[in-house]
């Protein structure tokens, strides 16, 4: 739609979510996800220091997050890029600079269920609903999920959504990974154990 | 099963060239470059410039090479020190490591990126070593 | 001069702050500081503090108004918030409920 484009201008820094059902160009630098149902563009000067989810994704600058584009995510020269990056179709110029897990050719869900990460992702099953009931029963286990619940709990719904995705996928799947672990509580545990590692 | 070793010679500055109809399961090395049309299962390790062609079809742990260039099929990791480039037939599942990686549109891809480079200080600088996605970084 | 647009049916949900200008016809809830003009356009919704130098509100606008210059109040507008800058006009057909100190 001419002129329904929402611009992020040059010197303009958004520290907080953006949503809508919308195209966005970002030249300036947004500090929160960008979840919206039409075009992102990463403009070359552009940053955004979180996920982006749209329809098609052009980056031309930096993004310290996951990309997942409904139909497609094109990274451009001068791209430089921290995370995943999930599309039906992607495209990667000389130049642009990568350092993620790259997936092509699966479906995407849509940002507008998206929004919701842990219900999407996630496959229906009861046993994810337990895990959401659980977490005040497990808290003793892990010190420190039990101290501060909310970090704690992002961290691990990331990967939990990161390896739902990957036991999502059947054709494209890498045969010597692991399979997932297939309880989700043992799947929160593990985030935390892993964490603690890199340390 | 036969273990074979193929040494690719670079004679008279033509490519090494694995053809369409052969298939060769062992360990691939050598100083030149190579085209592989035909299959490889086991190891490959050049010092040239690795070229995939559309057809052929690669299974192996790792690559290693200067430039690699994929138009078919490639079950495996990639340490190039040269540019990695997946064509628009290229179906490729495994690690890519590299100067420059790029890849055309329609290409197929499951894995790894790793390319070495900083983020902009505003986005918390250098991030070398830090892991997203799925697979553990390669050291 | 470049500027930045928050187009309708996009929604902010945090701090925007930037040193040109911000066009808003979509939602933002937060903070929205400019150095430079604000216009919120009719249909638009603001949650938020808003500070700028030129502000031109015909939107609808819940939060504080600090402006360096002047605040222009059209028709159609409805704040809600305490609006300061050294010139403030409220145009008939404009609804607002708040204090207005022009002593700047």
């Amino acid at each position: 739609m001419a002129g329904s484009i929402s611009v992020i201008g040059r010197t303009t820094r958004v520290h907080g979510r953006v949503t809508g059902a919308v195209d966005l160009e970002v030249q300036g630098f947004v500090e929160g996800d960008i979840a919206v149902g039409g075009d992102v563009t990463v403009d070359v000067h552009g940053m955004v220091g979180a996920g982006v989810r749209g329809r098609r994704l052009v980056v031309r600058g930096a993004v310290k997050g996951d990309l997942v584009g409904e139909e497609a995510v094109s990274l451009e020269d001068g791209a430089r890029v921290v995370g995943d990056v999930r599309a039906p179709r992607v495209t990667i110029a000389p130049g642009a600079l990568v350092r993620g897990f790259v997936q092509t050719g699966e479906a995407v869900e849509s940002p507008s269920r998206a929004a919701r990460p842990q219900s999407a992702a996630r496959p229906a099953s009861p046993a994810p609903a337990k895990t959401m009931a659980a977490p005040p029963a497990r808290a003793p286990a892990p010190t420190p999920a039990a101290a501060v619940p909310a970090p704690a709990a992002k961290p691990a719904v990331r990967q939990t959504e990161a390896m739902t995705a990957v036991g999502g996928v059947t054709a494209n799947s890498l045969p010597r990974r692991p399979p997932p672990p297939v309880v989700p509580a043992l799947k929160k545990a593990k985030g935390q154990v892993a964490k603690r590692k890199e340390r | 099963m036969a273990q074979t070793r193929t040494t690719a010679r670079d004679a008279d500055g033509r490519d090494a060239r694995i053809g369409s109809a052969a298939r060769v399961r062992g360990r691939v090395h050598g100083d030149g470059n190579l085209i592989v049309e035909g299959h490889v299962e086991g190891q490959l390790a050049i010092r040239g410039d690795l070229t995939i062609a559309d057809g052929a079809s690669v299974t192996v742990e790792i690559i290693e090479a200067h430039a690699v260039t994929i138009a078919g099929a490639l079950e495996g990791d990639v340490a190039a020190t040269g540019a990695v480039r997946l064509g628009a037939s290229a179906r490729v599942r495994g690690n890519l490591r590299g100067a420059a990686i790029s890849m055309e549109e329609g290409a197929r891809y499951s894995g790894r990126l790793d390319c070495e480079f900083d983020l902009p200080p505003e986005l918390g600088g250098a991030s070398r070593g830090e892991t997203r996605g799925r697979t553990p970084a390669r050291r | 001069m470049a500027s930045t647009v928050i187009g309708a049916g996009i929604t902010v949900e945090g701090d925007i702050t930037t040193d040109e200008d911000v066009v808003v016809a979509g939602t933002v809830r937060g903070k929205l500081s400019a150095k430079e003009g604000i216009t919120i356009e009719h249909g638009a919704t603001v949650e938020a503090d808003i500070v700028g130098g030129s502000l031109t509100i015909a939107g609808a606008l819940t939060g504080n108004v600090t402006a360096t210059e002047r605040v222009d109040l059209q028709s159609g507008a409805r704040v809600i918030g305490n609006v300061k800058a050294s010139r403030v006009t409220i145009a008939d057909g404009a609804q607002f409920k708040g204090n207005v100190d022009m002593d700047v």
